[in-house]
This record gives structure tokens, sequence and C-alpha cells, in this order.
């Protein structure tokens, strides 16, 4: 029996019917019509599915999407600061070759971006921990780690 | 260079770190149904009765398709056709199944629960048959036959024999005679973006698939061939793609069933691979056993090599046959020998397909021929670096494609990665062999084409068109797998006509409109179709310097192109943009200026050594890798990060590879014990070591845009004996397989201790 | 995912009044890392899924020197991994939470989870042993509450009776001199299940082993206490030899199966590997 379920995502607010068989990352694709979060595994082992859940970095994956009433979502659409003005992990990812495939990047910078607001400075060991949920094939992970310490040096110099 | 060169921005990304990528998964059309797939249970039988009434009962359930209901067409599953790579023996469903997970019916439903749930309500009635999970069993006088259409008995194709000059007189002169017998297991691609296609027919009777793929014409070419379709009556879409690593150069069951389904039920359907799905439906590597045995001469030369290589290509022939060609005529060369003789063989078992995947049977044969050098270059007393200086292949050696090489690539890889490390200071170094932890140098080569010249003729083709404002637009079939490729061209083409990157855009994905182009594999795409690109550039640039010299009066020769403006050689005030050159005037229209490429390439290769670090622990036998300097020469470095990010990710896979990557199957029954993320381990962020990648330019193809050559696949070779090499330097095991377990290294140091060697 | 009825209870009472009453066909739903899962593996079809996250008074992380540590059985994997209490007094727990499958599972993935699902290689039931926990159950019969080494009956089962819920786990202050740590073994640093888990809690007195209590994951049906391990240690002083013997003992007291993670008999060698260093680890840390 469907719910009824109201939700804010990037800053909008939605009202949804929903299965309660549905996953959030299910919801989001296909009854939003927000494809940038990816499927890649569909059980929590590989994080491309990643979006933030009231702030927290979680697998959309493995939440239902009526387990989401009263909660603000961001995805990889509603990341940037302005229609023209891109975050920058977004940009840093583009400068660094950061992204290959693609297909694990939007998972990869929503939980960058939640690293980061917890701990603007990170080692590249804390880096490293913080994206060990996330798997890439295409990048050895190099420029992926280069990538997020230029974005955070930059976000430190250049303000929020 | 102005454009070539530069890590420019690539014009695909923005999509990807914003969301708006369009992958084959993100197509959503009205009405669409999902698809799913039953697989057996049982690794070889046939369908005694397969019932689906229950199935189609179902609310929800539109259409079942079982093997009565689809055509009864024999075909390649992998592009190619008509290519010796590839093998003739698939069905879209038979009435047998040959190995655990074989698709057996296909469901269209209205959602995926549903097409899920009505998988169970398939009734399937098997007879079992006696089936064979190893090469050996498969190969044993009273094995069954897994195939009526194969060679001979379980071998897919006739074995391959390469025979150069005397191999029993080199062997009878050689000073040491090496033999060993090495064993490679199964990794899988992996790629991030489970298989997945939206098939749609229109009422013209024609059928448009989103696919994700690296080869939209061979998709293209085989379902119109086994649908009975002419060519324009099917197009095939690929936007993004995530990943494929070789394996989606197949054809897949869904993607057929995926079509038919479309037609039956006349909705557009999805059909989406679940990560398990990509493992028991997906392609694998070939798992191969190599008998090798050299013969050097005191000094270090090699005077004689033979082996003998058997691969194990699973249920269905796939790549089968290339591979194991490739894979062996690559024992030809990397190190110099006059005298080869060399037996390739390729075998079916009843396990899950291998197909192509990065580095293409040569991951296992040069796995075998690198560690092999080790151990000569320590029974001869000389050091390994300069044993494979002294027999590295050379200028105007023949390849194992038949040409002759270019340039001193893998001497200049070997001196500039030894030079990096203090390879020297290290081999000199004290040894404290107290200590559980352990640590080791160890160097790994090899040398790989950019082309699958000759076992197919390839072609790559290129349109450029140059707008009525100076921009050029270049059209190309290439797939864009994530490499960069698309920019690469683009680069090559502002390079060829002195435009800035900005100014050309490409055109891909579609077969309807962009020239035919064999696919994304094989390391050909820089060298193959940018030189297409460049020949189309060209043509363009001809075409624009004959209306540019019109205009300012001077013969074309002496004009030059640079960031957009041609002018006179030697006079640079007499100039004008290619924008005035191509703009309409007053009582003249716009130039419509179209430049055509085509390149039926031979083959260049790319070499590389990676020297790398490891540690092991003796206590729980875990090897870490600490370390890796991959030095890789390539020609011309087109865009040095996309470059670089093939190297670091290919050294990702390598790793896994050699350390903790294997799909395995219980050889009792024949089903996958691993068939997902959770017990198929993959290096993580945790697990990588630093890379610090060398880029050479020393030995340019005079066949590829600007000297370059390819780049993809080579990573994935070098670093697998470039570990095993360090392991032993370590700890003193040899070991003559992957992957190589933790268990195993206590079991072998183990062993050592115990006094037997 | 397959199809099934939800249901958001909003009292403790109300949750376990829909348990009882589905009985074999109702699972509960908190974090969802595992049941979601299963479910998409078909290893588990709940026809109704009952959702745990709306009753009140589930969510209090506490600790005080004299009762310990407790908290609730929402309290997520991440809180503990974060948790400076637990940092301080309880660091093999936060070890194992911290290496728990990914930053993105542990902020869904509650400790009680961990605990009700009852995997024998779970991270967290090591070091929880270790540390002396215990769980309180509620249920229609009321209240009660049992020692976690007792709480498993065997791979994936528990005492749990039909209608009963996990509320609360409560660990002891540790005592002066209390030294802990958590080692998990796997083929490689993250998203990993352990093939091996050693937990060691060490009261030390001077170079004297004044009290141990080591638990084993991954190497029996259940996680175990290595009491004859221990034996080798209480009271006697911290000698290399007597650690040798108790990680003999361990070795001898796991009874580890063999499957693609790794051979029975490999896993008994790492028992004795990881039992040397856990100790030595948790005599480094003790305060």
């Amino acid at each position: 029996m469907k719910r009824l379920v109201e939700v804010t995502i990037n800053g909008e607010r939605h009202a949804l019917a929903l299965e309660p068989y549905r996953s959030l990352l299910d919801v989001l694709r296909n009854e939003v019509g927000l494809t940038g979060t990816k499927k890649g595994c569909d059980v929590g082992d590989c994080g491309a599915c990643t979006v933030l859940l009231d702030g927290k970095p979680v697998n959309s994956c493995l939440v239902l999407g009526v387990e989401v009433g009263g909660c603000e979502i961001v995805t990889i659409e509603g990341l940037q600061r302005a229609p023209d003005r891109l975050h920058p992990l977004q940009e840093s990812f583009m400068q660094h070759g950061a992204a290959q495939c693609g297909f694990c990047t939007p998972g990869l910078i929503m939980m960058a971006s939640a690293l980061l607001a917890e701990n603007p400075q990170p080692t590249e060991d804390e880096i490293r921990f913080g994206i060990a949920g996330n798997i890439c094939r295409c990048t050895g992970y190099t420029k992926v780690v280069t990538a997020i310490q230029a974005a955070a040096k930059g976000m430190a110099e250049g303000g929020k | 260079m102005r454009v070539v060169g530069t890590s420019v921005k690539r014009s695909d990304v923005i999509g990807k770190v914003t969301g708006s990528a369009q992958y084959a998964g993100d197509v959503r059309l009205a009405g669409m149904l999902h698809g799913r797939i039953k697989r057996s249970t049982i690794a070889h039988a046939n369908i005694k009765r397969i019932d689906a009434s229950r199935a189609l009962a179902l609310p929800g359930v539109k259409a079942v398709l079982t093997h009565q209901d689809v055509p009864r067409v024999l075909h390649y599953g992998a592009p190619h056709p008509r290519s010796v790579s590839v093998t003739r023996d698939q069905y879209i469903l038979d009435r047998k199944v040959r190995y655990w997970g074989e698709g057996v019916a296909a469901v269209a439903a209205t959602s995926e629960e549903i097409a899920e749930e009505a998988l169970d309500l398939i009734e399937v009635e098997y007879e079992p048959l006696p089936a064979v999970f190893t090469v050996e069993a498969a190969l044993a006088p009273d094995a069954p036959q897994i195939h009526d259409t194969a060679y001979s008995g379980n071998l897919v194709f006739k074995p391959v024999v390469i025979t150069r000059g005397d191999v029993a007189k080199g062997f009878a002169e050689a000073d040491l005679v090496i033999e060993g017998e090495y064993e490679t297991g199964r990794p899988t691609p992996a790629y991030m973006e489970p298989n997945v296609c939206v098939c749609q027919w229109d009422n013209t009777g024609k059928l448009t698939v989103w696919v994700s793929t690296q080869a939209a014409f061979m998709v293209r070419g085989i379902l119109a061939e086994v649908l009975g379709l002419p060519l324009t009556k099917v197009r095939v879409l690929v936007d993004h793609m995530g990943g494929g690593f070789g394996a989606k150069q197949d054809l897949f069951q869904h993607e057929f069933l995926c079509a038919l389904l479309a037609r039956e039920t006349r909705h557009p359907v999805r059909m989406e691979y679940t990560r398990g799905e990509t493992f028991v439906g997906g392609r694998s590597r070939h798992p191969c056993k190599i008998w090798l045995k050299q013969g050097f001469r005191k000094d270090g030369t090699i005077v004689a090599r033979a082996a003998r290589t058997v691969f194990n290509t699973g249920a269905y022939g796939s790549h089968g046959p290339g591979v194991t060609t490739v894979g062996t005529a690559a024992l030809t060369s990397l190190y110099r020998c006059e005298n080869v003789h060399l037996e390739g063989r390729c075998v079916y078992t009843n396990t899950p397909i291998a197909g192509a995947f990065r580095g293409y049977g040569v991951v296992q044969t040069y796995y075998a021929l690198d560690i092999q050098l080790d151990e000569a270059a320590e029974r001869l007393g000389i050091d390994p670096v300069e044993l494979r200086l002294k027999n590295a292949v050379r200028e105007g050696d023949i390849a194992p494609s038949g040409h002759p090489l270019v340039g001193h690539g893998l001497e200049d890889c070997l001196r500039r990665g030894a030079q990096e490390v203090g390879w020297a200071q290290l081999r000199r170094r004290a040894r404290g062999d107290s200590g559980t932890l352990r640590r080791g140098w160890g160097v790994g080569c090899e040398m790989h084409g950019s082309s699958a010249y000759p076992g197919i003729k390839e072609q790559g083709n290129a349109i450029v068109k140059l707008n009525e404002d100076g921009t050029a637009v270049l059209l190309t079939g290439a797939a864009g797998l994530g490499t960069g490729a698309h920019t690469a061209l683009a680069q090559i083409v502002a390079e060829e006509l002195g435009l800035p990157f900005d100014d050309v855009s490409v055109v891909h994905g579609d077969t309807d409109v962009v020239p035919w182009d064999i696919g994304a594999f094989a390391s050909h795409t820089t060298f193959m179709v940018g030189r297409a690109a460049q020949i189309a550039a060209g043509e363009v640039k001809k075409q624009l310097l004959e209306r540019a010299g019109e205009q300012l009066e001077v013969a074309p020769e002496d004009l030059e192109i640079g960031d957009g403006t041609i002018s006179v050689r030697g006079v640079p005030d007499r100039r004008i943009t290619v924008r005035e050159c191509m703009g309409p005037k007053l009582g003249l229209p716009a130039a419509n200026i179209l430049g055509k490429g085509t390149y039926t390439p031979t083959k260049s290769y790319s070499f590389a050594a990676h020297f790398v670090e490891v540690q092991v622990d003796t206590a729980t036998g875990q090897i870490e890798v600490l370390q890796v300097v991959p030095v890789h020469e390539v020609g011309r470095v087109v865009h040095p990060v996309a470059a670089a990010g093939q190297i670091e990710g290919g050294i990702q896979q390598g790793i896994g590879h050699t350390l903790t990557e294997d799909y395995v199957v219980d050889l009792a029954t024949g089903r996958s014990l691993n068939a997902g993320f959770v017990d198929y381990k993959m290096p993580l962020a945790m697990d990588m070591p630093p890379i610090r990648t060398i880029l050479l330019e020393t030995a340019p193809d005079p066949g590829g845009p600007y000297g370059a050559k390819g780049i993809g696949e080579d990573p994935i070779i070098a670093i697998g004996p470039a570990i095993a090499n360090a392991v032993y330097d370590a700890i003193g095991v040899r070991f003559r397989h992957f992957p190589i377990t933790p268990e195993q290294v206590l079991a072998a140091l183990k062993e050592k201790s115990s006094g037997s060697a | 995912m397959r199809r099934f009825e939800y249901h958001d209870p909003a009292s403790l009472a109300e949750a376990c009044a829909l348990l009882a009453h589905h009985g074999a066909e109702a699972s509960v739903l908190a974090g969802g890392t595992d049941l979601l899962v299963e479910i998409k593996e078909h290893l588990r079809w709940p026809r109704h899924v009952i959702d745990v996250k709306r009753i009140p008074g589930l969510a209090a992380l506490e600790y005080d020197d004299r009762a310990g540590l407790r908290f609730g059985a929402l309290v997520t994997a991440r809180e503990i991994e974060t948790s400076p209490v637990v940092l301080e007094k309880y660091p093999g727990l936060a070890q194992a939470a911290r290496e728990l499958g990914s930053i993105q599972v542990r902020y869904r993935a509650t400790v009680a989870g961990n605990i009700c699902r009852a995997s024998p290689s779970a991270d967290t039931l090591p070091p929880l042993i270790a540390d002396g926990a215990a769980v309180r159950i509620h249920g229609p019969a009321g209240g009660r509450t049992i020692a976690l080494e007792e709480f498993f009956t065997g791979p994936g089962k528990t005492v749990l009776a039909p209608g009963e819920l996990v509320t609360e786990v409560a660990v002891p202050p540790p005592a002066p001199g209390t030294g802990k740590h958590y080692i998990k073994h796997g083929r490689r640093k993250a998203m990993e299940l352990a093939t091996v888990g050693v937990a060691v809690a060490l009261t030390v007195d001077g170079g004297t082993c004044r009290d141990i209590r080591i638990a084993l994951g991954a190497v029996a049906p259940t996680p175990i206490r290595a009491r004859a391990a221990e034996e080798a240690l209480r009271g006697r002083p911290l000698a290399p030899a007597a650690i040798a013997a108790a990680a003999r003992n361990a070795m001898g007291e796991c009874r580890p199966i063999s499957n693609v993670r790794g051979s029975a008999e490999y896993r008994r060698e790492m028992v004795g590997v990881l039992v040397a260093r856990a100790i030595e680890r948790a005599r480094e840390a003790v305060r």
C-alpha cells in the first residue's frame, strides 16, 4: 500500500506516493527523475548511490523511500552553488582528471562533500579512509585524492 | 604542439560531475517495462520442459520468452563477425544450458519487483548432463562435449602454433635451461555500470537501442542480422557509459532478449543486470595455464623459448580464439628470441564465460615470461634489469603482429625506471632477515599493440566539418568508455586545424549519424581513430587554405594556421581568422567544408616497465604494495592527465588480479561462490599505493597521429610480474601464479624454512 | 527487491505486538543495512517490515563512571565510532565500529542491529563481549537483561523470542589499568567482513595481568570467549611465554570453517598470531 511521503530534495519540497519496498535510490531515479545518482550494486557495497540525508552521507539503495519523510536530501544535482557556479569539488574533479567513466563520480563527490564538511583539512590518509566505501574501477584513486585535496585547499583559501 | 600534449578540460566530464550525463540506464520512456532473466541453477543440462504459464498469469507480467519463442540463430555473441578472434556458438536462448547461471528465459513486467517474482514462477525441468569444471577434465578422453560446433572435443578452435627459427638447436646451445608452469586465475572487469539496455520499436518497424557498449556498430550489425533487419532499421545510441574494459564488446543475452521483449509487448523495455549478473552473465578474464621453457647463454642472451598455453574460455567461446592467439603470439616478443615454438589452446568448460578483458591474453603470458626472466637472472647471476635490457626488443625486431618495431621503447622504460628508483643501490642494500615485515623491490615489463591487427582488419573513420563561424565538428563512431578518447580526438583535430581546443566539438554515439567504427578496444582509439581524425582534419585544412588563399590572393602553400588565424608564412600582418574566411559575405554563401578520413592501421607497440616495492607480513602472509613507479613509452602523449589516469586505473586492476581478485565457482557443482562485491575483492582507496607515473615519448610511431600509440591495456600487464618479483625479493619465495593469497604465502614460507626450497 | 508491507509503530508496545502478531513473517527495520541486503539477495522475504525508528527513548548514548556505557537500540555505528567517551573508554569497540562496512553504512547501521543479526563475523560483537556487555530486551512478557556472550545460539540465531526487541546495550565501566584492542583480519583494509576478529580487554597491575577477557569472531558458529586463552594469563606476569601460551590455547578453542574468505586452517593460525598481537596492543593502550 502506498504511503504519502513529504520530503525536501535539493531544496525543493516533494509530496510522493510511494510503495514501501522502493529504495530511495529507485525513487530518486525513477519517480523524481533525478538520474544523477547511480546504481552500481544495489546492496551497499559500492557507494555509487551516495546521497546526503539530513547532511549525512548514506547509500540510498539501503534506505527506503518511505523512511525519509520530513528529511532533507541532497543529490549530485543539488550540489552546485548556483546554476553557473559549480561546487569546488566538481571543479577540481574536472581539473585533476578524477572522473573517467564517471559512473562512481556522483557518489564519490557527495561522499567527499560530506567528508570536507566534517573535516575541512583532511590528511591523505583521512581522505582515503573517508572514501573507502566508494569503489572506482577506472582511476586507481590517485587523482581522486588529488582532486579532494585541491578542493579542500581551495575551500580553505577562498572561503565557502 | 599547441593542443596535443596539454591536459585540456575534458568535454565529457562536466556532465559526470553534475549528474546530467546520460547513461543507458538513465533513459526513461513512457510505458517502459522492466525485463529480467531467469538463470539456470545447474551447470550442464538439457531443458526437458520449460513452462511460463504461471509467470504469465501474474498480474503485471506482459511477456515471457523461452527458447521456444526466440529465433534460433547461431551467432557470434561477440562483435567482429567473421573475424578469427571470436566464436560462433551462441543462441539467444538454447534448449541446453552450459553453465550455472546461463539465461533460460526472459520476462517483461510493469515493475522490477513483479518481473523478479515472475522468474520464480517459470518452471524448468532439467535433464542433467555430466559437467566439467577444469581444463584437465574437459580435455580428458571421455569428457562430455559441450558444443557441437567445437573444433574437436572441447577445443574451441584449431590450436595455434607459432614457430620461428630452430628451437631444438637453440636449447642445445643453451648454458642454462629453465622450465616452469605458471597459472593465472579468474579476475573480472567489474566495471561500475552494470550492463544495461533499453529497446524501443517504432511503428515503421525500426528498433532503437540505448545500450552500455563499447561497440555500437557491432550491436547494430548483430541485432540486424539475428532479427533479419536492414541496418537502416536498427539505431544504436550510446551517450555515456560506465566502463567496459573490453568485456562490453560482446553482445550479451539480454540485448537480444530486450529487443525481442520490446517487439512482443509493443512497449519500450529496459533490462539491467544486477551486480551479481555482471559476474554470472558477464565476461571474465580467461584463466590460463602456461608451460614455459627458455634457454639462456651464460651471458644472458635468450637462445630458445618454448611454451604451451591453455586458456579456459568457460561455457562459450566469445573471444577465446583471439585471446589465445594474441596471448600466445606475444611470447615471440618482449624479450627477443630467434628460436621459438609456441602452442596455444582454448578449452570449453562448464563455467562462466571468459571474454575480452584489458590485456587480452597477454596479462597471462607475460606474467609467466617476466617471472621466468627474474628466475633466470638469479640463476645466471645477472641483475634483473640488466638481463631485460640485454634481451629487450628493439627497433627493427619483428613484433607479434609481423611488423618491425619502431624505436627502443622498452629499453628507455627500463633505464628511466631504474634510475628513478635507484635500482642499483636497491640491489646492493643490506637485508635485515629478522623482523616480521619484509620489503622487496621488483620489476615487470610489457609491450602491447594498439589495434587488433592482424586478427581483425580494423578501420577507423572520421568526418570533420567546419561551421560558418570557424568552429569544427568531429563526427566519430568511437565509443566513449570514459577514457577521455573523445577529448583526445578533438585535441588532434584542433592541432591539425590550428584551432583552439574549445572550437572543436565532438558528435558521437548515434549509429544513424556517425561514421562506422569497429568499437573501442585493443588500445586503438587514439592510434586508429585519432589518425583517421587527423586525416579528415587534414582534408578540411586543405580546403580551408585553398579558400583563404583565394581571399588573401596567395598560394595555399604559403599559408599557415594557428590559434584560429590563417596568415601568410613570414608575413604575419597578412592574415584572416578562420571565422572570417568561412563566414558568408555579401553575395557569397558560407562555405561547406567537409573532410573524411579512413585509417586501416597495422599496429604500433607501446612499452612499459613497472618498478614496485612490496611489504610482506610473514606472520599473516599479507602482501601490501607500498609504491609503484610505472614508466610508459607511448610515442606521443595527447592528454597527460588522461594518460596517467589510464595507467593508475590499470594498476588498480593489476594489483587486484595479482593479490585479491578471483571469481570462483564450486568445483563440484559449478555454482558461483562470489558473484558480488562482498567477496570479489578489489583494491579500494585505502589499499592503493602512491603511484609515480612517468610518460616517455622516445619511440613515436609515424602510423599514429603525431606519433601517438596506445596506452589503455599496457598498465595492467606489467604490474603483475613486478609484484611477484618484488615478493621474491622480499621473502625469497617464488610464486608462479596469481592471485597470491596470504595462505599461500604462509604455506610457502613454512616450506622454505623447513628446508625444502 | 521483494514486495512487503511496512509499519512504523510509535511505541515499544506497539512494535512488540506487531512482531508477535506477524511472527516469522515480520522483520525489524532499524538501519536497514543488513535487512534490505538480505531481502534483495533472496535470503529473507519478510511480508511485514517493522520500522522501529519512530519509537522514542532508543537513541540515547550515555556514560558515567558507575553504570558505564549505555546506548539505545537506534544508536548507529557512526555515533559509536566518533563518540569521545567510547574512543576513550572502549577503544576496541570504537575500532570495531570504525571498520564496519563503510561510512555510508555506518551512518545507518545500528550496533543493536549488528548484534541481532548475529553474524559470527560481526565486528562489534567481540569487543562488546570482551568488555562484558549486556543487552536489555523488551517483549510482550516484559523486560529482561542478558549477558551478550549468552545472547547468541548459532549463526544468525539469538535467544530473542517472537515479539522481543533489543532496546539497549550496557557496558560496564573499565577498571583502572585497562587497555583494549580489536583486530579485524581481512583481505583488504576496508569494506570487509572479518575472516578473523580478535578483541582483548586487559587489566594490568605492574607487569602482571590482573584480568583479561578475549573474544573471538568469525571462527565459530557464534562469537566466543577464549577462556582457556584467558586462563593462561589471568593472575600471571605478562611474559612472552605466557602470551604465546594464551595464543596457542585460543587456537585450540576456536572452531573455524573453510569458505571463500579463508580456510579453517588459516583462520586458526591467524587466531594464534592475532591474539598475541592484540594482547600486546592492549597492553600498550593501558591507561
